[in-house]
């Protein structure tokens, strides 16, 4: 894609982030509101705590799809690993690990394409490396 | 005339929306069984409500200077609700506050030193 062309695109990229956002972020406060009214039988709250591999790069970008995350009813950054290139992600609908991660990383492959002025490379790797705790925590880690 | 009274009606709904936004959000307090799940319905919810109630407001009495002031208004409320769960939810975390029983999945226990799999022993202190 040459520079002028991604230049152009750009305020549409733009926009169509917003309103596709808007559109999700409506759509999950009604059926987070739905399933809060129903009877505790019919309750359909599957929650779990997934790690979503991601494709953000600067701080900017991880401040605002975790943000992202947070303000959709229903999903929660709970954490990120910059280093590993994960986020955290507590789900209050999650069905299967693939959902709730194809969820997650559609939004932030919007969002990159509307931040970035030209999108490059979103690739994410396939396979959540495993992150174990290291002996020696570094000492701006809190953990 | 006519534009006046529909912009206050709209305004009108605006701000019951919010109310009935608020209100469902409390209801979740109660409803919904650990921390993890109150804060991200209820902490954004939350903040959709008052955004609306905002709007609601800019509708009724509108003129350029408080439309800058309510867009001023619902960014940083929303980004503060943003913060303002994530910041509880990972204290929380950090806390051993365990997920509740229905959690299937949990990627973050295995980052954990202790992998605690037992909050009766913790929350002790």
């Amino acid at each position: 894609m040459s520079t002028t062309s991604s230049l152009a695109s750009w305020p549409w990229r733009i926009a169509s982030f917003l309103f596709w956002y808007a559109k999700a972020f409506v759509m999950a406060n009604v059926y987070v509101t739905l399933d809060i009214l129903r009877s505790k039988k019919r309750m359909k709250t599957s929650p779990a705590i997934i790690a979503v591999p991601a494709a953000s790069e600067s701080d900017t970008e991880w401040t605002l799809i975790s943000c992202f995350i947070t303000l959709t009813p229903g999903t929660l950054t709970l954490s990120i690993s910059r280093e590993h290139k994960i986020l955290y992600v507590h789900g209050m609908f999650v069905e299967s690990r693939e959902s709730l991660v194809g969820e997650i990383q559609e939004m932030e492959d919007r969002m990159l394409r509307a931040l970035r002025r030209s999108p490059g490379d979103l690739s994410r790797p396939l396979r959540v490396p495993d992150v174990v705790p290291v002996d020696e925590p570094p000492e701006d880690e809190v953990r | 005339m006519e534009f006046h009274d529909i912009m206050h009606g709209t305004g009108l709904v605006f701000i019951f929306l919010g109310i009935v936004t608020i209100i469902v959000a409390g209801i979740g307090l109660f409803r919904l069984p650990d921390l993890y799940l109150r804060a991200s319905a209820v902490g954004t919810s939350a903040g959709l409500g008052v955004a609306s109630i905002v709007i609601g407001a800019l509708l009724m009495d509108f003129s350029w200077l408080n439309l800058v002031k309510a867009a001023v208004a619902v960014i940083a409320q929303l980004l503060t609700s943003a913060v303002g769960s994530m910041a509880i939810a990972r204290s929380g975390y950090l806390n051993n506050s365990a997920p509740a029983e229905i959690t299937h999945t949990d990627d973050l226990l295995k980052t954990r030193r202790d992998r605690v799999t037992d909050p009766e022993a913790e929350s002790s202190t």
